[in-house]
């Protein structure tokens, strides 16, 4: 095979996932427009009364739940206010503590919350396919606590679409790097437009 | 509250406030114009994205190509990945590497990265101790060697860290790979940048978004080449 026909179907290759990462969140956002309105209506009501974002998810979604809680902690838009956020995966101490316990995939958010949290909070739970268990443990903690539930999903929903969260959000994509880029977009916009709610307080 | 002492004061203030400021107290049909407004706003967002994307595989597909088989021909003669960036680029640097570590792809076999943010003990020692500008530049004189990769992730194209860290790794002969958002800033003007892949937007939400999109585009690439016999520096496996 020549180098121009490889460079060709490395193109191919490039395209496919542009493809993808284009055809899911237009078929996603338009769908679910009006969920992420009321959610983010619902987490601008949390902060006002003084609650906080907790976030987390594992491997990937770690960093999706740090990202999500930097954008709320220091706003790159100029005149947002800084909103109390923090992601459950940032003390790497803590973590490898639970991860050492018996039942690793028991304890390792939920405990966190149960320490943390308060129930005016709002509990963000990532993973890609929907069936972290220590996401899905943490999330039942936050609810049993009183907290908002946000739980973002892909594939199918997995277990996320059976437990009782106040926001569920399912990219419907096998593809885990889509859903991750949807998510990304999601989170973004959640931060983005809870902020609108703020310029009418008569909402809050 | 009914436990509060009675404030003449706050309550003419609320009067006042109900009169000269009526939207501030306005009832259902106000939360109903609201959600219409941030329902249309979630839908402008998307096609912000999708429009960024589209743009960013015309101009840039030929150069994310040549990006990722650079890549893929260090990994290939055992290069280790050193990812770095500010803020949200710091959570897309560490996303890269877990890509990389333990990938998704089905076949594809874990290859060497690292996140430059993640030991805050050195982030905050170098920081305190020499500046910030050189938290990523002080790691790669640590750790990197000559054939490695740095990764430098900004939506400016103007972090000083970030431009270092490339910088100081093109001097000690790494593939130096950048992402930046805007017009490429002073990465896509550096001498010490390999391949700068821009996202075109002034809006760093959906730069981000983008990236993601460019990054996750190249570890394509990468495990494509990867998985070719003719690859240039590949160890036998016997």
């Amino acid at each position: 095979m020549s180098t121009q026909e490889r460079h060709d179907e490395l193109r191919a290759i490039v395209e496919e996932r542009f493809a993808s990462s284009i055809d899911v969140p237009a078929d996603f956002f338009p769908r679910e427009a009006e969920r992420i309105a009321a959610a983010c209506w619902a987490m601008a009501r949390r902060f006002h009364r003084g609650g906080r974002l907790l976030a987390f998810g594992n491997g990937a979604a770690a960093s999706d739940a740090q990202h999500v809680s930097v954008e709320f902690v220091h706003p790159v838009i100029v005149g947002k206010r800084a909103l109390p956020a923090l992601a459950l995966t940032n003390d790497s101490a803590a973590l490898s503590v639970q991860r050492a316990a018996s039942d690793p995939a028991g304890p390792l958010f939920a405990r966190q919350l149960r320490v943390l949290a308060r129930p005016e909070d709002i509990a963000l739970g990532l993973s890609p396919d929907g069936n972290c268990q220590n996401v899905l443990q943490a999330l039942a903690q936050a609810r049993a606590m009183g907290l908002l539930t946000l739980g973002l999903a892909g594939g199918s929903g997995g277990a996320f679409a059976a437990a009782q969260l106040d926001f569920c959000f399912v990219v419907p994509s096998a593809d885990p790097l889509v859903v991750q880029e949807t998510h990304e977009t999601l989170y973004h916009i959640l931060w983005e437009l809870v902020h609108v709610f703020f310029e009418h307080e008569g909402l809050l | 509250m009914s436990d509060q002492p009675y404030d003449p004061a706050a309550d003419s203030a609320s009067d006042y406030d109900r009169l000269f400021y009526p939207f501030l107290f306005a009832g259902q049909s106000s939360a109903d114009e609201v959600l219409a407004q941030v329902r249309h706003s979630t839908i402008e967002k998307c096609r912000e994205v999708i429009a960024l994307r589209r743009a960013t595989l015309a101009r840039q597909c030929d150069r994310i190509v040549e990006a990722g088989v650079a890549m893929a021909h260090a990994f290939a003669a055992s290069a280790t990945l050193f990812a770095f960036g500010n803020g949200g680029s710091t959570t897309d640097a560490q996303d890269l590497v877990a890509d990389l570590l333990d990938p998704l792809l089905p076949g594809a076999r874990p290859l060497p990265a690292v996140a430059l943010t993640n030991d805050i003990a050195v982030v905050t020692a170098v920081g305190n101790d020499v500046g910030f500008d050189n938290v990523f530049a002080r790691q790669v004189i640590a750790l990197a060697r000559s054939g490695d990769i740095a990764f430098g992730i900004s939506t400016s194209g103007e972090s000083s860290n970030v431009l270092a860290g490339l910088e100081q790794a093109k001097k000690q002969g790494l593939l130096t790979i950048g992402l930046a958002g805007y017009d490429g800033g002073a990465m896509v003007r550096s001498a010490a940048v390999d391949f700068t892949l821009i996202t075109a937007s002034d809006y760093v939400p959906r730069i981000q978004e983008a990236q993601a999109t460019v990054y996750h585009a190249l570890i394509a690439v990468v495990y494509a080449v990867l998985a070719d016999a003719d690859v240039p520096g590949r160890r036998s496996t016997s």
